[in-house]
């Protein structure tokens, strides 16, 4: 058994049906990456996962840890070790990064404003941020600032790793992470990514291009058009896709990026 | 209010001098004189105060404010309560006293000038800076009674200070007719800020007027904070009489429960080369309702004026209302100005982010609440207020 299992999940939004019956099998030590052409239903998978309110379930599950988890909230996914890192990190005015940063650590540990004893640390807190910030490239001085607020598309991006290297989840899912990266930004962000890889994380990369794939080697590739995998393989199918993009399926879109998003 | 002048004389008049008591007469007919609002009246369209019937409140809670800071004081500075100062500094007072919100505007300014107990009188020198901010608490002590506050202030050419009026009920369920009424004189080159917090009962009908005419070069920073009554009007205006003055109003309002809470705002730039920035942001909960309308207002020779405007609302509940409507009128060309208004729920995008990393719905809420409000705490003039204001809101947002 996997240890995180999408089955025949099909899932509408606003009474449209994008995914048509979606299966796949992740398991902690492994890297999954679903590529697709634009429509095809990659971020309705990312967001369906992660229990956005926009998208409806119409059936199937997603068991992890002996839970359906597409019965629970979304902050209980992520308690229960999901993440996703957005395609578009949104900007939350009035809430300092530090402070958000803080308050997802300790939600995670389960501190709810009495056990002290699982309330993260301002020393261990600081040195976690130091170690994660040096890897990313990255200064303090983004710390006081409000969520997301004047971050450049490189600054969101890499905000969202160091999210997930704070919050250390089994199942990862990193939505469209390279879009709008510059290549340095693509090497900082697929550093640290390499760097959380272990027997410890499940990680699934949803992406239209293959560039990301080069940084961070995939172990499976499957391929989504119009809401149902139409292959699935090894690093060989990201290799298929770089020579003839979506062709194959009727979809005249390259699978290398023509411009920066 | 009451049937006869006599207890009048007693209870309020006794002691002040002739002009004084001349003033409250005269305020008082203009009250007896004046129409109840209407509904036609576009400033009473939206808020109803066919249910207040301020005879029902015809006793007088007399509790003279309580000022810190009376000791150490630079020297000539005035902080008195407002009756012995009619008496003592006539020659400051009486030009002042209701000039800027006047009697006969409505008949809540009516009886505000008519039977103004207690209040403050604060009057800083030319030149003198006042590091330490001066705190004025007002206090309510019982159900059923009237509690009319006045504060007023006059700032010398050049003085700079921070003064904090609070007013508080000592218990949260009280009814009765509370105001807490504000002018504030700046001159030239001088700069106040000043912070109203209001914490009546839930349950009192309350009207207030602030008002503050600036000088050349004068610098307000005005913070309104409104959290208590059932029915809450509060006007606040600042009158930019002289160039190179500078007005910024700010407030934050949190309604719960079947809380009113109405807003006047008015900034007035009479002269050019003027600056006011006005912000005042809100959050609604259960059935509460709110109205803001502001008008910017630019007179003919008022160019090179800079006004902003913005009225934003958070609206936390189905059956929570928040209503918003900016004005402009504007007879100069060579002018900027910009306002806006929203009103809106807390954004479900910001809330699954937040969510998506393991915080709970709750605690997301209240942390996007506490954000909401987080720009516009920034601009609260002084530390000790702002930590006054944080705390409130806290124990509020729960």
């Amino acid at each position: 058994m996997a240890d995180f299992e999408i089955k025949d999940l099909r899932a509408s939004v606003e009474g449209r049906q994008i995914l048509k019956g979606v299966s796949l099998d992740v398991s902690k030590g492994e890297v999954h990456a679903v590529m697709g052409p634009n429509g095809s239903g990659k971020s309705t998978l990312s967001h369906t996962l992660m229990g956005h309110p926009g998208y409806t379930v119409d059936g199937g599950s997603v068991l992890f840890k002996g839970q359906n988890v597409l019965e629970l909230e979304p902050d209980e996914r992520a308690r229960l070790g999901m993440f996703l890192a957005f395609q578009y990190p949104v900007v939350v005015p009035g809430i300092s990064m530090t402070n958000f940063l803080r308050t997802a650590l300790n939600s995670k540990r389960g501190y709810d404003g009495k056990d002290k004893s699982k309330q993260v640390t301002p020393k261990e807190f600081r040195s976690m941020l130091k170690d994660e910030l040096e890897v990313l490239h990255m200064d303090d001085s983004f710390l006081p600032r409000y969520i997301n607020d004047g971050f450049s598309g490189g600054e969101k991006k890499r905000a969202e790793i160091l999210q997930m290297a704070m919050l250390r989840p089994e199942i990862a899912i990193l939505d469209e992470t390279d879009s709008g990266l510059d290549i340095d930004s693509i090497k900082f962000v697929a550093d640290a990514v390499n760097r959380m890889r272990g027997p410890e994380l499940g990680i699934l990369i949803i992406t239209h291009y293959t560039r990301i794939l080069e940084f961070i080697k995939p172990d499976f590739v499957h391929v989504l058009v119009d809401g149902k995998f139409v292959l699935s393989g090894g690093s060989e199918v990201a290799d298929r896709l770089e020579k003839t993009g979506y062709s194959e399926w009727g979809k005249e879109e390259t699978a290398q990026p023509q411009e920066v998003a | 209010m009451v049937s006869t002048e006599a207890p009048l004389e007693d209870l309020i008049f006794r002691g002040e001098p002739d002009w004084l008591r001349e003033n409250r007469r005269s305020a008082l007919e203009s009250y007896q004189r004046l129409p109840a609002p209407s509904k036609t009246d576009e400033e009473w369209r939206r808020t109803d105060v066919s249910r207040l019937d301020p005879s029902a409140f015809s006793r007088f809670e007399k509790a003279p404010a309580h000022t810190t800071m009376a000791t150490n004081l630079p020297k000539g500075v005035i902080l008195e309560s407002l009756p012995v100062a009619a008496r003592d500094y006539a020659e400051l007072v009486q030009p002042r006293l209701f000039s800027l919100a006047q009697a006969h505007r409505d008949r809540f300014t009516a009886l505000q000038a008519a039977l103004f107990t207690g209040g403050i009188f604060l009057y800083v020198p030319d030149g003198v800076e006042i590091d330490e901010p001066i705190t004025g608490r007002h206090f309510s002590h019982e159900s059923g009674t009237t509690v009319q506050p006045h504060t007023l202030i006059v700032a010398g050419k050049n003085s700079k200070f921070n003064y904090l009026d609070e007013y508080i009920a000592e218990h949260d369920d009280e009814a009765g007719y509370r105001s807490g009424s504000t002018e504030i004189f700046l001159g030239e080159g001088s700069q106040v800020g000043y912070v109203a917090v209001q914490k009546w009962g839930r349950n009192v009908w309350h009207f207030s007027d602030q008002r503050a005419e600036l000088g050349k070069d004068a610098t307000l920073r005005l913070f309104n904070v409104t959290l208590g009554g059932k029915f809450s009007k509060t006007r606040v205006e600042a009158s930019l009489a002289g160039e190179g003055s500078n007005a910024e109003l700010k407030a934050i309002y949190f309604a719960s429960g079947e809380q009113f809470f109405d807003f006047h705002t008015l900034q007035e730039h009479r002269v050019g080369n003027t600056r006011s920035d006005l912000l005042f942001k809100g959050a609604l909960q259960d059935v509460s309702r709110t109205v803001y309308a502001g008008l910017i207002r630019i007179e003919k020779h008022a160019a090179r004026s800079d006004a902003y405007q913005a009225n934003r609302n958070l609206v936390l509940s189905d059956k929570a209302k928040a209503t918003s409507i900016p004005m402009l009128e504007i007879d100069n060309n060579d002018v900027r100005c910009t306002h806006g208004a929203t009103v809106g729920p807390v954004d479900p995008e910001h809330l699954f982010y937040l969510r998506s990393r393991g915080i709970t719905e709750a605690t997301a809420k209240r942390m996007l609440i506490q954000g909401f409000f987080g720009d516009v705490l920034d601009r609260i003039p002084f530390e000790h207020a702002r930590k006054l204001v944080e705390a409130e809101l806290e124990s509020r947002i729960g």
